[in-house]
């Protein structure tokens, strides 16, 4: 089942007489239900941009875009917004997570937004953390915590919807290569065991290694990775920096 | 280059300067007006000083000089517009003989006027009856000490022995003519003296003719202090004898050629005395009524002075205040700005360099622009009189002035948090706002140690005791001290950083506001809790800023309500009720109850006589204490020492009872239960001693003069004298004042003059702060508006700024557009509240010592202040629509936050 289909979607930047760039070129995609999809490429390559679009977060110049059956750019804010708080996870590269709460109010934001009890939502978040190791860490403050703590916080909330879709822009990017190891085996891990599909962008060719399927970004284009591996392979191993 | 770099910054950065100059220009705009409204306000006292004045100056013709030859040399001057002649002769008494009854009543004086002089002057009008040639029209007094009616015939003494008899033929009004027909000898003008009320006119022609050729040249009037006084010989005079005869000249001037500050008039009407006076090498003397009229502005305009202090300073708190909010708004792209130049190799003092530059530049910007717009503000307002107060330049001081003070004060705000900006990167800034150390104001107690040093030098310098005190000259003026200045400004300036102090550690401990917002505004309420618990600092500045707005606004509002409270109340005082009934006949005390009927709940007889305690003339005012208390109105203010209950009870308490002046207690050293002797004129103006004892001292009475006045017992009066005449009665309306004025004059007919409380009031806003009170009021409160929706605009927006990647994360996980919205609802509403709450706590504290330091611009004193509810509610309510405009702006802010470009943000 396709749970994420992208066709002919492009984005562009500029205004009215100054130079254009197209961030997101004709983009077609096809994401299957309990699949992991690795997105590789450089610095502004456009992949970031392209897992916004996919979150409903910035709207296409042109083309369409459809998640878990409903056509984004259809639905009204608060419905695309509501998509987001209940079906679609998203983990970001520095965290996002708001230093005024403690980690368990952070990871129960998106049921706050959904409107469960709290009650409910403490079980939920308490639960999502002891998923993620931080069982202990529940009343911790965010400054409290290590960048390997923050991200794993970060995965948390993404989890705690119980989501269908798990968007990650760069989640090891502000990490050591051994927290980074560890934080993406904890996601891919968590993943399969919901059963759920998760997109992960990223500029690491070994992250991107242990996806189900790869594509490569390259000034706004998307290819399969095998199929770009020649023109764009040695470029991607030099590419270096958050996209 | 160093400039050119700040502008630059200036330029390129056009929402941080854009920010920044809105604030500053509201701070200057506010400064300016009300500083053009103190210049506006001192050639309002002056035209409205000299609007009433009949005959700006006397030109006394010296013995051997002709009017014409003066006249001719008057006339010459250009700021002249109008000379007409006016005769004057002293009688020693006047007579008449009825059906062989002979009534006989003291001095007085004659006056010839030409055909036209009433209606130049409007002096002199006919109340009833006509002027015909060799007759004359005599006035109510006279007409009342003497019994006589047109037909009759009175028999004047005149100095020099020899009499004339003149038949009457009208009444007229002698209103308005007390300067012209006083001495004008200076020492006894400045005493006070009182002016003759029995007056008779007639032709210039038939003066001439009929009376002054019996006056022996170089006669002089018999002083009235000793007129009447039987048995006891002349009393010697304190003042130069006035001369029987007056040739006079009577000058109007060309008011438009008049400059508007009272101190500049006075020294134009002097230029114009000093030349007129050269040319006319002492065939005449000058008589500067005008210039009479201008000095007791001087105490009116110190307290403007004051006010003006009160009214500038929340102004200069405020763009303290609005120039710091704009600097918190742009905080986020100064540290940006700072790590670019920073990162192109510019080091830390030509950092400093180029960012105090720009701030200077941008205070500057918005403080000329402000002051534009305040300066257009008040020339809409108060366009003619501030034309007349110096025009342009009087324009072009003000916003001289508000420019300096707000460039200066603006940068002194902006440079404070710039210094900690241009320290930190973007990161470690985000933190040195949620930072836990407090300022270094708040450590060193500054607030605390203004409150204190504002106390002991209020109380050092007699803050309190703050009120007008008489002159060598006898004028009333104030002193203002550098202490007036510096009380106040430590009152507000500690106030403000103590409301800060207060807000800010209730803000920090927002456990309980987190619970009070989630409840109506879900999740974005607790999130909107946690960013004012984070941004407590910031927070605290928008409330205070709001707060000094409503209080700003509110007290402003209170003074102008207790003033107009104070007007009528003064009103009342002058009319001494609602209505007043004067006969022009002879009426007795028993013959008033005809004025009682429909439209009137009470009625009391009213005694005034010109009585002399030892040679000084004072007004006695003998009243009926059973019903005048239910007729005008009594303060317990007016009497020192006791309530007004307690007075009227020490007057009951025995017949020959008497409230004496404070001033007469002390000059005669006086004492409760002390003797007076007084002399009382009987029915034929003959003066007879009677004996007091002194009760209590009255301050105020309804119907008294400012100067010194007597109250006693109606019945004794009358019972001692053998006149019980009533001067005129006073009546208490049952409704609306006018309809049961008319009713009365309907009932009663010719023969009475009915004034009411309407007509007074007009008449009696003569005091700077009644001038253009409600358009400074109109004025203030709309900037209090607008700065409330800017101060409030400025912190939403700074929270957008801080909290952009907050919000676009919020929005990524699946917040939804209300409930992102609440997060901002919810920051404006508890600044709204928490800003609007302590407003009006403080403005009506601000209110109350306002009125406290400036007692003596009400006359009487307050009692109590009046509080505007509805127009504060109004108020109010135009603050709370202002709250949501800017709260529209922040969420079209938030509505173009750009979440991919935020998430990218670091």
């Amino acid at each position: 089942m396709i749970v994420i289909s992208c066709r002919a979607v492009t984005r562009s930047y500029g205004t009215p007489g100054a130079t254009t760039l197209t961030a997101v070129d004709a983009v077609d995609l096809d994401v299957e239900a309990g699949t992991f999809t690795a997105i590789e490429g450089p610095s502004g390559s456009g992949k970031s941009t392209l897992l916004c679009l996919l979150a409903g977060l910035e709207a296409p110049d042109r083309g369409q875009i459809t998640v878990l059956g409903h056509d984004l750019w259809r639905l009204t804010a608060t419905e695309r917004a509501r998509l987001r708080q209940r079906r679609i996870g998203i983990v970001f590269q520095s965290f996002g997570l708001l230093p005024s709460l403690t980690a368990a109010e952070n990871v129960a934001l998106p049921l706050a937004f959904a409107g469960t009890p709290e009650h409910e939502r403490r079980r939920h978040a308490e639960s999502a953390l002891d998923e993620v190791g931080l069982g202990t860490s529940v009343g911790a403050r965010i400054d409290e915590l290590s960048g390997g703590e923050r991200q794993r916080v970060g995965i948390a909330r993404a989890l705690v919807i119980e989501p269908a879709v798990i968007l990650a822009d760069e989640p090891t990017g502000s990490l050591d290569v051994q927290n980074g190891d560890n934080v993406l085996g904890l996601l891919i891990g968590a993943v399969r065991r919901r059963g759920a599909s998760l997109v992960l962008v990223t500029h690491d060719p070994v992250s991107a290694a242990r996806a189900d399927r790869r594509y490569a970004m390259f000034d706004g284009r998307l290819r399969a990775a095998a199929a770009t591996a020649a023109a764009g392979d040695a470029r991607l191993a030099g590419a270096a920096g958050p996209a | 280059m160093i400039l050119r770099h700040s502008l630059r910054l200036v330029l390129r950065e056009p929402r941080r300067s854009l920010a920044a100059i809105v604030g500053i220009a509201i701070a200057a705009a506010l400064i300016t007006s009300v500083l053009l409204f103190g210049a506006a306000s001192g050639n309002t006292v002056t035209r409205r000083a000299l609007a009433d004045l009949p005959v700006d100056a006397q030109v006394i013709i010296a013995n051997g000089g002709t009017a014409a030859a003066a006249r001719s040399i008057v006339t010459a001057d250009p700021a002249v517009r109008a000379v007409s002649d006016f005769q004057l002769a002293h009688f020693d008494s006047a007579a008449t003989n009825k059906a062989g009854t002979a009534t006989q009543t003291s001095v007085g004086v004659l006056i010839g006027i030409d055909a036209g002089y009433t209606s130049q002057t409007g002096l002199f009008g006919l109340s009833s009856g006509s002027l015909q040639p060799g007759q004359i029209a005599i006035s109510r007094d006279l007409a009342s000490n003497l019994g006589a009616v047109p037909g009759d015939t009175i028999s004047f003494s005149l100095p020099g022995g020899a009499t004339v008899a003149l038949r009457v033929s009208g009444i007229v009004s002698i209103a308005g003519a007390d300067l012209l027909l006083g001495p004008i000898d200076p020492a006894h003008r400045a005493a006070g003296a009182n002016p003759p009320t029995n007056v008779a006119i007639m032709a210039a022609g038939d003066l001439a003719s009929m009376v002054l050729p019996r006056i022996p040249t170089g006669a002089v009037a018999t002083d009235p202090g000793t007129a009447g006084a039987a048995g006891r010989g002349p009393a010697t005079p304190v003042f130069a004898p006035e001369p029987a005869v007056r040739m006079e000249l009577h000058v109007r001037l060309d008011h438009a050629q008049l400059p508007g500050d009272p101190a500049s008039a006075q020294l134009w009407l002097d230029s114009v005395r000093r030349r007129v006076e050269r040319q006319g090498a002492g065939a005449f003397t000058w008589v500067d009524d005008a210039s009479a009229s201008l000095e007791p502005l001087g105490a009116d305009l110190a307290w403007g002075q004051i006010l003006f202090i009160f009214l500038a300073l929340p102004g200069i708190m405020l763009a303290l205040a609005l120039s710091r909010l704009a600097a918190d708004a742009t905080a986020d792209s100064t540290r940006r700005h700072a790590a670019l130049l920073r990162a192109r190799g510019a080091k830390r003092p030509e950092l400093v360099a180029v960012f105090v530059g720009a701030t200077v530049l941008t205070a500057l910007g918005g403080s000329c622009i402000g002051a534009v717009i305040g300066a257009a503000a008040a020339v809409a307002l108060f366009g003619t009189d501030l034309a007349a107060a110096g025009g342009a330049a009087a324009i072009l001081a003000a916003i001289g002035v508000a420019v300096l003070l707000t460039t200066l004060l603006a940068t002194a705000a902006a440079l404070l948090p710039l210094r900690a900006q241009l320290r930190e990167e973007i990161g470690s800034g985000r933190q040195e706002l949620q930072r836990n150390r407090p300022p270094l104001w708040q450590r060193l107690g500054l607030d605390v140690v203004a409150l204190v040093g504002g106390v002991v030098v209020y109380v050092v310098a007699g803050g309190a005791g703050l009120h007008p005190v008489l002159n060598a000259e006898g004028n009333p003026t104030v002193t203002l001290a550098l202490t007036s200045f510096l009380a106040p400004l430590l009152f507000w300036l500690g106030g403000t950083l103590l409301l800060l102090r207060i807000v800010g550690f209730v803000l920090r401990r927002g456990g309980w506001l987190a619970a009070s917002l989630r409840r109506p505004l879900g999740p974005g309420g607790d999130l909107a809790a946690r960013s004012l618990v984070a941004r407590a600092g910031a927070a605290a500045r928008a409330i205070v800023v709001l707060a000094l707005a409503v209080g700003f606004a509110t007290s402003v509002l209170m003074f102008d309500a207790t003033y107009r409270q104070q007007q009528r109340v003064d009103a009342e005082l002058t009319l001494g009720a609602d209505l007043k009934v004067t006969p022009t006949g002879q009426v007795a005390s028993g013959q008033i109850a005809g004025l009682s009927g429909p439209g009137i709940a009470a009625v009391t007889p009213f005694v005034d006589r010109v009585v002399y305690v030892g040679p000084e003339a004072q007004d006695l005012l003998a009243i009926d204490t059973a019903t005048l208390p239910a007729v005008a109105p009594l303060a317990d203010s007016f009497f020192a020492g006791s309530g007004a209950a307690a007075a009227m009870a020490a007057l009951r308490a025995r017949p020959d009872a008497i409230l004496v002046s404070s001033e007469t207690a002390k000059d005669y050293s006086i004492v409760p239960g002390d003797r007076l002797r007084i002399r009382v004129p009987d029915a034929t103006g003959t003066l007879r001693t009677v004996e007091f004892t002194m009760a209590g001292i009255a301050l105020e009475f309804p119907t008294a003069p400012k100067d010194a006045f007597l109250v006693g017992n109606l019945a004794y009066v009358a019972a001692q004298t053998g006149n019980d005449r009533i001067s005129f009665a006073l009546a208490r309306a049952d409704g609306d004042v006018a309809a049961a004025s008319a009713a009365v004059a309907a009932r009663l007919g010719a023969g009475w003059q009915v004034a009411d409380l309407s007509t007074t009031s007009a008449r009696l806003a003569n005091s700077i702060t009644a001038v253009d009170l409600r358009s400074l009021v109109g004025l203030d409160v709309s900037f209090a508006i607008v700065i409330a929706a800017v101060g409030v605009a400025l912190f939403l927006l700074a929270g957008l700024a801080d909290r952009r990647r907050e919000l676009a994360t919020l929005i990524a996980i699946g917040a939804e557009p209300r409930q992102v919205r609440s997060t901002i609802a919810g920051e404006a509403l508890v600044v709204g509240v928490a800003g609007i709450g302590t407003g009006l706590l403080t403005g009506g504290l601000v209110g109350l010592t306002l009125l406290q330091i400036l007692a003596g611009v009400f006359d009487p004193p307050a009692d109590l202040p009046a509080i505007p509810l509805t127009l504060t509610a109004a108020m109010t309510a135009a603050i709370i629509v202002s709250l949501l405009v800017a709260l529209a702006v922040a969420d079209r802010g938030l509505s173009r936050l750009s979440v991919v470009a935020a998430l990218r943000e670091r």
